[in-house]
């Protein structure tokens, strides 16, 4: 029975509800979404094939799209540069340090640190909004007490400090995530390695640098990669607490994307912005991919 | 006597970096619990000198400012759940098939689900607006659960589940008569129930907590919105100067997703590492 026409048609059914899903609500929306991004739509009827012309203009100076293109991207860019190695280094650092734990209260620290990546993105940032904010927040209120004199740091106006407001939020709320992954890595590292070490008298620097580390290589580049994508959608940050500001300084690619669609209503203009987004994305993803999975070990 | 030196700082460590991760919570919940004047002055205690509920009686009441919170709770509720529901059971059924049966084109059924799990959502995103405007459910329920369903995670989660369920007891089962929907039912769903929860906490939470989707498709209709992202627009909207009744939202909408975490993280953990990994 099984094998037939018949058992194969009874078989589909199950993949059949999922399968209409996803083509209606994934799958055409990309199609369509490339077929926008060679249109010229005004959000609400009138659409108009203008071949390359959205592309075009992304990458002609003295456009708005080319400038609103450009602008995110250098926010979206700085926000990677400046989040990543945090995210990565500080998932790490909190999973060791959970993992030397005394086995009774590693749930317990787990727990804590894990804990803020429940929490939605809208009251992140209104928590961290009140905590940054530059007269009556809770930073500049506490620097006060401790001493420090002069006018209050602009936690959410100036640069630099934006960008170290919007990277300390973000680990905050997300490093929890990467330190569960380096945890669970640290959990199959095989112990004999360590009582080897432990025998020919290596200390704990050196079982880090030389078991620990390449044991947890292929993992890390998993921890890399998620977390480059992930600092690449940035959106919810710097829109909910800076509104890209000072100026443009964090304004990022994802809000001007939603800017085009939803404020100038050009369909096609934003979908090409997300279309060569994405194909960055991909593109820096993949190198990274190569160059840590190329090497030996 | 040095290892438990060590350990003793370890621990010391540990807790000096958890109190910065609990401090924002507790702020969000002192603020919450101060008057409209004492929310701007100068005073870091987390205990405040006159704690009210006035912003919780306020912000559920409606107030002087008026908000339609409880129907935003009601929103949030109803699509989270409906959405969980749907994705749970047309995941489970594409999985089973997928993973056990005879279905054509299953391998490339496979890697074209999969292969769509690399393209960032911001491709697909005003495409699917457009798609729902077309579709003329802006402004409903519909599109706020219904994306869920197309979401590839939770089809490849079970999916590796039922790979490894063993082969004879459901051979046994055909010899006996049984059919694939009864194999499916009575055998595959019992055997499941943890993994089945994993997915259905991640879904939930992520269509709780979601907001730019939510926002967008909520039409303009403030009485639309969700919690989460009724909170984005009163963080620039009416609440923009009174930190406590924010605040007082914020712990309204926290509350519920952070005890559903906290009862479920091993379930969490367990469905992080094996999206994560594989």
């Amino acid at each position: 029975m099984r094998g037939s026409w018949r058992s194969k048609l009874t078989s589909s059914l199950f993949v059949l509800p999922y399968f209409v899903c996803f083509a209606l609500f994934l799958l055409y929306p990309l199609a369509s979404g490339i077929v926008l991004s060679f249109q010229d739509y005004d959000m609400l009827g009138s659409r108009e094939f203008i071949g390359l012309e959205n592309y075009k203009n992304i990458f002609t100076p003295g456009t708005l799209i080319h400038d609103l293109f450009v602008r995110g991207l250098s926010g979206t860019f700085k926000f990677v540069i400046y989040s990543v190695p945090f995210l990565v280094i500080v998932g790490l650092a909190l999973a060791l340090l959970v993992n030397a734990l005394s086995n009774r209260v590693q749930g317990f620290y787990r727990t804590i640190f894990f804990m803020p990546y429940a929490i939605s993105a809208t009251v992140m940032a209104t928590i961290w909004m009140r905590v940054f904010d530059t007269d009556t927040g809770f930073l500049n209120i506490l620097l006060d007490k401790m001493g420090k004199t002069g006018p209050h740091i602009g936690w959410l106006n100036d640069t630099p400090w934006v960008w170290i407001a919007l990277v300390f939020c973000t680990i905050w709320w997300t490093v929890g995530f990467n330190m569960i992954i380096f945890i669970n890595g640290l959990n199959e590292v095989p112990e004999e390695l360590y009582e080897a070490a432990r025998l020919d008298g290596a200390n704990a620097w050196h079982r880090l640098i030389h078991i620990t580390l390449p044991s947890i290589r292929s993992i890390s580049t998993v921890v890399l990669i998620m977390t480059i994508i992930a600092s690449f959608n940035v959106f919810a940050q710097p829109f909910l607490m800076t509104r890209g500001g000072p100026g443009y300084e964090t304004t990022v690619l994802l809000m001007n994307i939603f800017a085009v669609a939803y404020g100038q209503h050009q369909g096609g203009a934003a979908s090409a912005m997300a279309i060569v987004l994405g194909l960055i994305m991909m593109v820096v993803s993949t190198v990274i991919y190569r160059l840590l999975s190329g090497r030996r070990g | 006597m040095r290892t438990k030196i060590n350990r003793l700082l370890l621990i010391l460590l540990a807790t000096a970096i958890g109190v910065m991760f609990i401090v924002p919570l507790i702020w969000m919940v002192t603020i919450s619990l101060k008057s409209d004047i004492e929310a701007f002055l100068p005073d870091l205690s987390f205990i405040p000198k006159e704690p009210t509920l006035i912003n919780y009686i306020e912000a559920l009441k409606g107030g002087d400012l008026d908000v339609p919170i409880i129907r935003w709770i009601f929103n949030s509720l109803i699509v989270s759940t409906v959405g969980t529901v749907l994705v749970l059971t047309i995941d489970a059924l594409a999985a089973y098939g997928l993973a056990r049966l005879d279905v054509p084109f299953r391998k490339a059924l496979l890697s074209m689900f999969l292969s769509t799990m690399m393209i960032p959502g911001i491709v697909w995103f005003v495409p699917q607006y457009i798609l729902f405007q077309d579709l003329g459910l802006i402004g409903t329920y519909g599109a706020f659960f219904l994306p869920a369903t197309a979401g590839v995670f939770g089809v490849f989660l079970l999916y590796q589940f039922f790979l490894g369920y063993p082969v004879e007891i459901e051979e046994a089962a055909y010899m006996d008569g049984a059919n694939k929907w009864q194999i499916f039912v009575r055998m595959f769903l019992p055997a499941s129930k943890s993994i089945l929860w994993t997915l259905a906490v991640i879904t939930f939470m992520g269509i709780f907590n979601d907001y730019i989707w939510p926002y967008y498709v909520s039409g303009g209709n403030e009485d639309m919105l969700t919690l989460t992202a009724g909170i984005a627009v009163m963080t620039h909207g009416s609440y923009v100067n009174y930190p406590n009744k924010l605040m007082a939202l914020s712990v309204i909408a926290t509350l519920p997703i952070l005890i559903v975490f906290l009862l479920a993280q091993k379930s969490i953990v367990k469905g992080i590492i094996h999206s994560g990994i594989k």
